[in-house]
């Protein structure tokens, strides 16, 4: 049995109201590839930015190559052979590739300025050696991002690092490119590297990975060799719970009436034609892997994107939606993905964010707000869906995920909107703020609002919608009944293959149970830490 | 709709809220004040560190004067917070001074009445306002280029038009800028137009900015522009407005100006903008936007105005000014960051 390289002994880790890491082990012995698994906030992440020296542990030690080790910042664990790639790109899109993967120790002439040329001539080695077609000096947002992947990975590499961490490297890559950073990893791990490899992909591991451990609310549950453990236990350790009862009951049933006609959508290669009805007291869902378009379709309903041509028909009326405003105006919200980014103003306090779409209703003439009645409204809100604060005025950024997607949904509920767009409503939020997520969502639809609901996780589509659209590179392929159809059956529309085939959609299915589904590039920073 | 399913299901929480509907507005808004009572602080001590320094300093004519003085940078420095706020900023205003002013002076000479020609100076402030705005909207030119832009062309425009040379108004131009109020004796020679100008300014965009829809979507523009556009606010007609404020505000200290001289100044106003942006920050607004008030701009107008009127009194010289202003502006600043870095 190979040497130990790295061990983690009952680490924990904590932040303000979350117990991150709960005493969690790991052991990465030399020249294996181990995967980390776990839902969202099993505590991956939080442990690689520990090993990483991102954090520091309140408790327990790790032991590496023998010693015990304590980083106080990234660049002693870089220093001491631990590399990372991380899910985000961290690179400089103006510099050149080769001065990214140097960036902070280029190599110097002997008149100490940058010495250019053995930059180019080290970086063209590197990626020659991963096999990718990538001239080291040309700048970097000249290239897809894919590619930008791979120089990331180039970087990790050109540091000669004994233990190297990789957190969803694939989520951006190609077929091909997977094949060749799966390659890369098989060379590395007979070199000796020891390789910590996270990914939501279940599929994919059985191609590299020697052992798997498995993490939930950030507690170690178990550690086995990967070939002696089956898809189905581990999921089950993952997951730890009957999925059964992740969502609430549908109590209702949609109605025969049309809220809304979606016709024909077409923008530019994203939007390909896309058609479809909403009824009444329905929740549908929009399925697709990262690509397909479900937040372009989304947003061009909405208005917050230009759309070529289709059009919106509400109650036998077509809509002129050419801006958000407009949509709001005939009742349509939209809850975007990224909460942080494009659905809350996180420097205002509650009351405002709450009120922002519909100021009118708290205002008196000439547009004069009402303080009392802005307190009176956020109050109705803060207690109906229960958003935990200390204050009415509290500023959002010191609000949990969970309580901050709250707000959004209080902001479109005052709005009175009866089209409720909900884009990955439950991205980075807790399992139990998930579950208070989706029951509103069904009090919604039973109250006869129209939810369309977007998600990566197909369990959530499953176990809340009605029907479900499929999409794919932007053209609709199936418009299913929930309850008569499969993962697999969505798995197969969504990746182009048409009715049920073979076409390993099991393991894509494992992945997707995962409950992760493909992580989008831009996903809110809040939402892949802890 | 959806108010009736949020109502539904909460009497008994509405009836328990009204019974506590006395303390609830109290529910936090303690700590905002306690932020601005810490610059607000610093001015009376400054203010009563002077009074102990220099001789005079606290007397009835030397207040009004330093109100009186510091009634254009606080005018400028509240227009210029507006466009601060939205995340932009407004260079173009020392020139827009020197702009209005001088429309204003040259309006007169030809023979309008006094009250037209000042409308017609704040008339050009407004439309400079105007143009910045479209070009940070509709051209999308990042707002430091569009109103460094502005300042040069409204400066070299100016200069053009006088030929550099100052000239003088008829009398009566000069009322707005030097007549009093409530002139008792040469003890307190009343107080000046401008400073009335001031207060009435302050109150009002203080109260626009405050509490109306549109002062509050300047806040969530500057706080967060996307999610402001799909909220369904009119983003780019917000940002117009902040800069014709701006402009408008400007328009208002260069006709003061040019009123107190008499003269038309087409050489006036340079850097300017300056003290007002610099009045702004210290007064508590982020450069990063979605932070700001017009009383913080106001009272960091009254630290820079304090500052150089004691540092005269007390003997120091205009350069030693300059150096206490820059330090206040930097420490103002780090004060803020560090406060924020601990939350």
């Amino acid at each position: 049995m190979a040497e130990v390289l790295l061990h983690v002994e009952h680490v924990s880790k904590s932040f303000p109201g979350v117990q991150a890491l709960d005493a969690v082990s790991f052991e990465l012995r030399r020249g294996e590839v181990h995967a980390l698994v776990g839902e969202n906030g099993a505590g991956k992440s939080t442990l690689m930015k520990i090993l990483s020296g991102v954090y520091r542990p309140d408790g327990g030690r790790i032991v590496y190559k023998g010693r015990e080790v304590r980083f106080q910042n990234a660049r002693e664990s870089a220093e001491a052979g631990i590399g990372i790639i991380y899910q985000e790109l961290n690179l400089v899109p103006h510099l050149s590739v080769a001065q990214n993967i140097y960036l902070g120790r280029e190599p110097r002439s002997l008149l100490g300025y940058i010495d250019d040329r053995k930059m180019n001539v080290d970086a063209a080695r590197i990626l020659r050696e991963l096999n990718v077609d990538i001239d080291p000096a040309v700048r970097l947002n000249k290239l897809s991002i894919s590619k930008q992947q791979m120089v990331e990975i180039a970087k990790a590499l050109s540091k000669d690092s004994e233990v190297l961490i990789m957190d969803e490297p694939t989520s951006a890559l190609t077929e091909t490119e997977i094949d060749e950073l799966f390659k890369v990893i098989h060379k590395l791990r007979s070199r000796g590297v020891g390789i910590i490899y996270i990914s939501h992909r279940l599929d994919e591991l059985k191609h590299i990975v020697d052992r798997i451990t498995v993490f939930r609310d950030g507690r170690y549950i178990s550690t086995s060799d990967y070939a002696s453990i089956g898809m189905e236990e581990i999921i089950n350790k993952m997951v730890g719970r009957k999925l059964e009862n992740l969502f609430p009951e549908r109590r209702n049933l949609p109605t025969e009436r049309k809220l809304l006609e979606v016709r024909n959508i077409v923008h530019g290669t994203v939007l390909k034609g896309i058609s479809f009805d909403l009824y009444e007291g329905e929740i549908l869902g929009i399925a697709g892997l990262m690509g397909a378009g479900r937040s372009e379709l989304a947003r061009a309903v909405f208005g917050a994107d230009p759309r070529d041509s289709g059009d919106i028909i509400r109650e036998g009326r077509k809509l002129d939606i050419r801006s958000p405003s407009d949509a709001i105006r005939n009742g349509i919200a939209y809850l975007s993905e990224n909460r942080k980014e494009e659905g809350l103003a996180v420097k205002m306090r509650l009351d405002q964010n709450v009120t922002m779409a519909n100021l009118g209703e708290v205002s008196r003439r000439f547009g004069i707000i009402s303080g009392a009645r802005e307190l009176e409204a956020t109050r109705t809100y803060v207690e109906e869906l229960d958003i935990r604060t200390p204050s009415l005025l509290q500023v959002i950024n010191n609000l949990s995920g969970g309580n901050q997607q709250k707000v959004v949904i209080a902001k479109w509920l005052f709005r009175d909107s009866r089209i409720l767009i909900f884009d990955e409503p439950t991205r980075g939020i807790d399992v139990g703020a998930k579950y208070a997520i989706y029951e509103l969502i069904e009090r919604l639809a039973r109250e006869g609002v129209g939810v369309i609901l977007i998600s990566s996780e197909l369990p959530e589509i499953l176990g809340m919608t009605d029907r479900v659209l499929v999409l794919h590179e932007g053209s609709l392929t199936a418009t299913l009944r929930t309850a008569d159809t499969s993962q697999e059956e969505i798995l197969n529309y969504a990746a182009g293959l048409g009715s049920l085939g073979a076409h390993g959609a099991s393991a894509a299915l494992a992945a997707s149970a995962s409950g992760a589904g493909a992580p989008g590039r831009n996903a809110a920073p809040g939402a892949s830490a802890r | 709709m959806s108010n009736e399913i949020t109502r539904e299901p909460t009497i008994a929480a509405e009836a328990e809220s009204k019974a506590e509907s006395k303390a609830p507005a109290g529910f936090g808004r303690k700590k905002f004040a306690l932020d601005r009572f810490v610059i607000f602080g610093a001015f009376v001590v400054l203010f009563i560190l002077f009074s102990v320094v220099a001789k005079n300093f606290f007397t009835m004519r030397n207040v009004l004067t330093l109100a009186l003085q510091t009634s254009t940078v606080t005018l400028m420095g509240i227009g210029v917070t507006f466009t601060i706020i939205t995340g932009g900023i407004d260079l173009s205003i020392g020139s827009v001074i020197a702009l209005t002013g001088t429309v204003a002076v040259i309006a007169a000479n030809a023979g309008m009445p006094i009250w037209l020609s000042m409308v017609m100076g704040l008339v050009s402030g407004i439309v400079c306002g105007f143009l910045n705005g479209i070009m940070v909207t509709g051209l999308r030119i990042p707002p430091f280029i569009a109103t460094l832009g502005m300042m040069m062309v409204a400066r070299g425009f100016v200069l053009t038009i006088t030929n550099a040379m100052s000239k003088p108004a008829p009398d009566a131009f000069g009322h707005l800028g030097n007549d009093t109020l409530f002139h008792l004796s040469s003890k307190f020679p009343g107080i000046g137009y401008p400073v009335f100008i001031m207060i009435a300014v302050a109150i009002v965009f203080g109260f626009f900015l405050r509490k109306t829809r549109i002062g509050r979507y300047t806040y969530a523009v500057g706080s967060n522009e996307e999610a402001s556009r799909l909220s369904g606010i009119k983003v780019s007609r917000i940002k117009v407005i902040a800069y014709i404020i701006s402009g408008f505000c400007a328009a208002l200290a260069g006709i003061i100006l040019a009123s107190r001289m008499v003269t038309s100044q087409p050489n006036g106003g340079i850097s300017y903008e300056l003290n007002a942006i610099a009045a702004s920050v210290i007064g508590g607004t982020s450069l990063m936007g979605g932070i700001g008030t017009v009383a913080g701009a106001v009272v960091g107008s009254f630290i820079i105005g304090v500052l150089g009127v004691g540092l005269t009194m007390s003997g120091a010289s205009f350069f030693v000014q300059q150096i206490a202003i820059g330090l206040v502006v930097i420490g103002s600043v780090s004060i803020d960051q560090i406060r924020y870095k601990k939350k």
